[in-house]
């Protein structure tokens, strides 16, 4: 990849994409992506829109197939792979247009979180609904405690479709985090969310992140992802421009000149 | 139980939705209570009918199985049901080209075999697909099912049917002769009203029994299933299944679970039919049937298993009611005046209630884990009831 940086070698790689490309009839979409996240940190990835940030989510998560390359997470070539086997590696991704969950409760919204809960087996209703209760209510509690994290916790009797977008990506981040990951995905938590949440939402993800949580993330807000994220990888028309702090992306002259061509 | 222990509390409880219900159901019965007495309604009759709604409940629950719980369309219950029906017929009826003579139950266990391997077969290419897949499948099935049943006649007797099926209990210790055996057993409900409770009221009571388990089984398990995490992830795959495949759920593997399910509950429904109408043709595989069933979990509520109960009753309220129709001065024919009023009732509901009558529970927690977390402290709030005072189960 000769218009990539030299990457640096990396210690301890929790997900590694190596010459990625997907098109969609004449457009690439994705063309010859590399890049690498190293565990423990907060990495951003941004471009312009439609420079391909959400399809390298759905080429990494198994929801769509490239058409080249690989996707590793941790030792795990996971190509191919179904999105769940994708997530039963420890890697979770949220969405960019919020997902709601009609007829449920926020906590039941965030029950479904967990992996490999005992109840998730037919058969074990009825053998073992003993160990079905207890992590049942092993998963309710930790539910509540991370919505009183996450201060949002007066909201889980609510209808999970009766809260605002801003209150639904906090519940996104929240439930994606009962899930327990290596490494998570966020495309633009913070897209419409309000500064004030906004604030709240990059302090969750930096405090779970000093817990040992790895985050890729996606934002168009330029102040959110260079207070938190480091380094910052920059997508342009399906291509890595270039990867660094967010000082030296900041101060590239193709990183301004990608946004201000608008990607085109 | 609370019903008795605080039957005011119990009341007051209820949403506006499930008072209704329940003053419509008491009313109901009284009726029939009454009719009962005055010998207006056949008692065995009447056993047909409970016998009927059974059957309507059972075929719903499995249908709200997988349209209620996961969200599958399912065009084909008439198939399902008519597979149990002649899963079991040609296992035991006298007529029966293929096997015949064998007990009841192992008629009932070969239903349940036909049943999951057809739903496997239709569920394995269309499962991964997106929903309409299946729906689109499924027609085809049903027509599939019905035109193998009329043709194959080496097999399935064709447009002749199978006759001679036994009773379920046949064969049985105690159960097998009872109503024969007492022929003694003959009530008086009440002295000089005309209400006998002769050999054939018992035979019905069988044929009730045996239904009543059925559904009974049926109701125990989707309530157990629907509240768990199990249950959870067919909800979410039905609101959003990439929702569920990002979070690690293998959603073809959930969604086939409940497709089975489903299915094998509409074999049982089947099964029961078979022996209490000992007689099986092509025309229990009608698509009616599937409309119906349709009807019932709609009406009630899609993904709640009571309201799937109740929409059977309704249902079969509807289908046999107009039956009396002839009765009353107005020149109607009985059949096109039961599809109209079934559709006229569809269209009044999905207006002012879309969700259905009785839609589903609260909250859906294991539970155990409820009562575990308000142990402690925590009084339940409750804001999804309190906000408009009659959304559940
Ligand atoms: N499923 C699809 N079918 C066809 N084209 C697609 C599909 N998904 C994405 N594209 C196209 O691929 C390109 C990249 O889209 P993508 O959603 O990855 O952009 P993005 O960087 O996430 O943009 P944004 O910042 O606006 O979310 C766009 O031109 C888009 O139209
Ligand atoms: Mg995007």
């Amino acid at each position: 990849m000769s218009e990539n940086p030299e990457l640096l070698p990396k210690e301890d790689v929790v997900l590694r994409v190596d010459d990625l490309q997907k098109a969609f009839g004449g457009l690439q979409a994705t063309d010859h992506a590399t890049f690498e996240v190293e565990r423990g940190t907060i990495t951003g990835l941004i471009g312009p829109n439609g420079a391909g940030k959400s399809t390298i989510f759905n080429l990494i998560s198994g929801f769509y197939e490239p058409d080249g390359g690989t996707v590793t997470v941790g030792e795990t070539d996971v190509t191919g792979m179904e999105p769940y086997q994708v997530a039963e590696r420890g890697l979770i991704r949220t969405f960019q247009t919020p997902r709601k969950l009609e007829g449920m409760t926020v906590r039941e919204a965030m029950l479904v979180g967990p992996r490999n809960q005992p109840g998730e087996s037919f058969l074990s209703l009825f053998t073992s609904p003993g160990s079905v209760g207890e992590a049942e209510s092993k998963n309710l509690a930790d539910a509540q405690r991370i919505l009183e994290e996450f201060e949002i916790d007066h909201l889980a009797t609510q209808p999970a479709t009766d809260i605002s977008g801003g209150q639904m990506k906090l519940v996104e981040l929240a439930r994606a985090m009962l899930a327990e990951p290596e490494i998570l995905l966020l495309d633009e938590p913070v897209a419409g969310v309000n500064p004030t949440l906004a604030k709240k939402l990059e302090e969750q993800i930096r405090r779970l992140n000093e817990q040992g949580t790895t985050f890729l993330l996606i934002e168009h807000d330029m102040e959110f992802v260079m207070n938190l994220a480091d380094p910052v990888i920059v997508l342009d028309q399906g291509h890595v421009l270039t990867e660094g702090s967010p000082e030296e992306v900041r101060n590239d002259e193709r990183v301004i000149e990608a946004y201000l061509g608008g990607g085109a | 139980m609370r019903l008795l222990d605080d039957p005011a509390g119990y009341w007051a409880d209820l949403t506006t939705a499930e008072k209704g219900v329940l003053a419509v159901s008491l009313a109901f019965a009284a009726f029939l209570f009454v009719a009962l007495l005055t010998g207006r309604l056949g008692a065995s009759y009447f056993m047909f009918l409970v016998g009927l709604a059974g059957m309507y409940g059972l075929l719903s629950f499995g249908l709200n199985a997988q349209w209620g719980f996961t969200g599958l369309i399912n065009f084909s219950v008439a198939a399902f049901f008519g597979v149990g029906a002649y899963g079991t017929a040609l296992m035991t009826a006298d007529s029966s080209p293929v096997a015949g003579g064998f007990s009841p139950v192992a008629g009932l266990a070969t239903a349940l075999v036909v049943a999951l391997v057809l739903a496997l077969l239709i569920g394995i290419p269309t499962l991964r697909l997106r929903a309409d897949y299946l729906a689109i499948a499924s027609l085809g099935l049903a027509e599939v099912v019905r035109l193998v049943v009329l043709n194959e006649r080496q097999w399935t007797n064709g447009s002749a049917g199978l006759r001679g099926i036994p009773g379920f209990f046949d064969g049985w210790p105690v159960l097998g002769t009872f109503p024969e055996a007492m022929p003694g057993l003959r009530i008086e409900v009440i002295p000089g009203s005309p209400v006998l409770l002769e050999t054939p009221f018992w035979q019905s009571a069988l044929n009730v029994l045996l239904v009543v388990t059925f559904a009974a089984v049926a109701y125990l398990v989707l309530r157990r299933a629907h509240r768990s995490p199990w249950g959870r992830v067919l909800r979410t795959i039905r609101s959003d299944e990439d929702l569920a495949r990002a979070l690690g759920k293998n959603t073809y593997s959930f969604k086939m679970q409940s497709f089975v399910l489903g299915s094998l509950i509409m074999a049982l429904a089947g099964v029961f039919y078979a022996h209490l109408n000992l007689y099986v043709g092509p025309g229990d595989l009608d698509p009616i049937t599937t409309f119906y069933v349709w009807v019932a979990v709609i009406l009630g509520g899609s993904g709640s298993n009571r309201g799937a109960l109740f929409g059977g009753i309704v249902v079969v309220a509807i289908r046999e009611g107009t039956r009396f129709m002839g009765d009353l001065p107005i020149a109607v024919d009985a059949a096109p005046l039961r599809l109209l009023l079934i559709g006229l009732l569809i269209v009044v509901v999905m207006r002012f209630r879309p969700q259905g009558i009785l839609p589903p529970q609260r909250e859906l927690i294991w539970p155990s884990a409820v009562e575990d977390e308000r142990a402690p402290q925590r009084p339940e709030s409750g804001v999804r009831e309190r906000k408009d005072g009659d959304s559940d189960e």
